[in-house]
């Protein structure tokens, strides 16, 4: 009876649409022609959809959709993506871990600590050029609460909260491949190392102190560490 | 056959190579029929024009874009230079670019 054309509009959407807007994340893999048809379900979801219980979540189409249409231009023919989100935010059950009592001396009565760990995002590409890329994107939260009582007999608590988000990537060339390490250091933000074995990884992984404040400022920070494993090949040309 | 030389990809770049059916009346390269953006210009030269409505014209901006800013957040103009001549020519002053922010010269009224 009620939203009966945005219901019909749901499920006329694609499953991992309807993956996100009901359980907000989905864990899929597929190929380039797949992940277009997601994303052009997508972009039709604003003209269709008004009520606000069905929108998409945040990160969705300023984050999301912009990484998958970059990492899919670099597919090979026969190469899949593979995408684990889970968008439905930090403070959902499960992400929370143990509380911890830290020591404390008067006149604070109990201080205690939890740590929230919400690994949003991971993606899995295979690329045209025989590597195979991965990113993971996690925010850590620190949860503090303290309890204090003054001379008079009054007690008050606090609160405090810090987030910091941690990208990294991991790149693992093809066996033949050749590489060199770049001409210069990345920028003093990122850390980048080099795993070697029968094929050689190159890790880059970056800690942000400060959440960015834009869904264009996210995807510009993930591909900037992304961009450093693809500076230790001096040939970035595959087969188109 | 000749085959549409524009770049694709955004980390591993590479040339399309599906057969051309007409060329760029700006630069001249070959294009496919997926290629070919508005005003029959290949992506890059839409791309210069500020003419992203194609998606091969966004995904070329965007491409540029990231690899202008990554190359000065590293300091590695090497890493700009994964893109060859042919990429960059519609992107040289005078050769494609928005006219109006190019330099009027000194003899010019204003200096825009």
């Amino acid at each position: 009876m009620f939203w009966r054309d945005q219901k019909a509009a749901l499920a006329g959407f694609h499953p991992l649409h309807q993956a996100l807007v009901h359980e907000r994340g989905f864990a899929a893999t597929q190929p380039a022609q797949g992940w277009t048809a997601l994303i052009d379900s997508l972009y039709r979801h604003a003209g269709l959809v008004k009520r606000g219980k069905w929108a998409l979540p945040a990160r969705t189409l300023d984050v999301l959709v912009p990484l998958i249409i970059e990492i899919c231009s670099d597919l090979g023919p026969k190469g899949t993506l593979a995408v684990t989100a889970d968008l439905r935010g930090r403070d959902v059950p499960g992400k929370t871990g143990p509380e911890r009592k830290l020591a404390v001396r008067p006149p604070i009565r109990s201080a205690s600590e939890a740590w929230v760990v919400d690994p949003w995002l991971r993606l899995r590409g295979e690329l045209r050029d025989g590597s195979i890329l991965e990113i993971l994107v996690v925010d850590r939260e620190r949860k503090r609460k303290i309890t204090k009582r003054n001379p008079r007999g009054k007690t008050k608590w606090k609160r405090k909260s810090k987030v910091v988000q941690t990208i990294r990537v991991r790149r693992r060339l093809p066996v033949d491949a050749v590489s060199r390490v770049p001409a210069t250091p990345p920028p003093p933000w990122i850390g980048a190392f080099v795993r070697e074995g029968e094929r050689r990884s190159i890790l880059a992984a970056a800690k942000l102190t400060r959440m960015p404040a834009s869904g264009q400022e996210q995807v510009d920070r993930i591909l900037s560490v992304a961009t450093e494993p693809f500076r230790w090949t001096s040939e970035n040309r595959g087969i188109a | 056959m000749t085959p549409c030389t524009v770049t694709t990809g955004f980390f591993t770049l590479g040339k399309c190579g599906v057969m051309a059916v007409a060329g760029c009346p700006s630069c001249g390269r070959a294009l496919c029929a997926n290629h070919i953006t508005e005003g029959g210009l290949c992506p890059e030269c839409a791309a210069a024009r500020n003419q992203v409505g194609h998606p091969a014209a966004a995904a070329a901006y965007r491409r540029r874009t990231h690899r202008h800013r990554t190359s000065q957040e590293y300091s590695d103009a090497g890493w700009y230079t994964g893109f060859d001549s042919y990429d960059r020519a519609p992107f040289d002053p005078g050769a494609g670019a928005n006219q109006d922010y190019l330099d009027d010269g000194s003899d010019a009224l204003v200096d825009s």
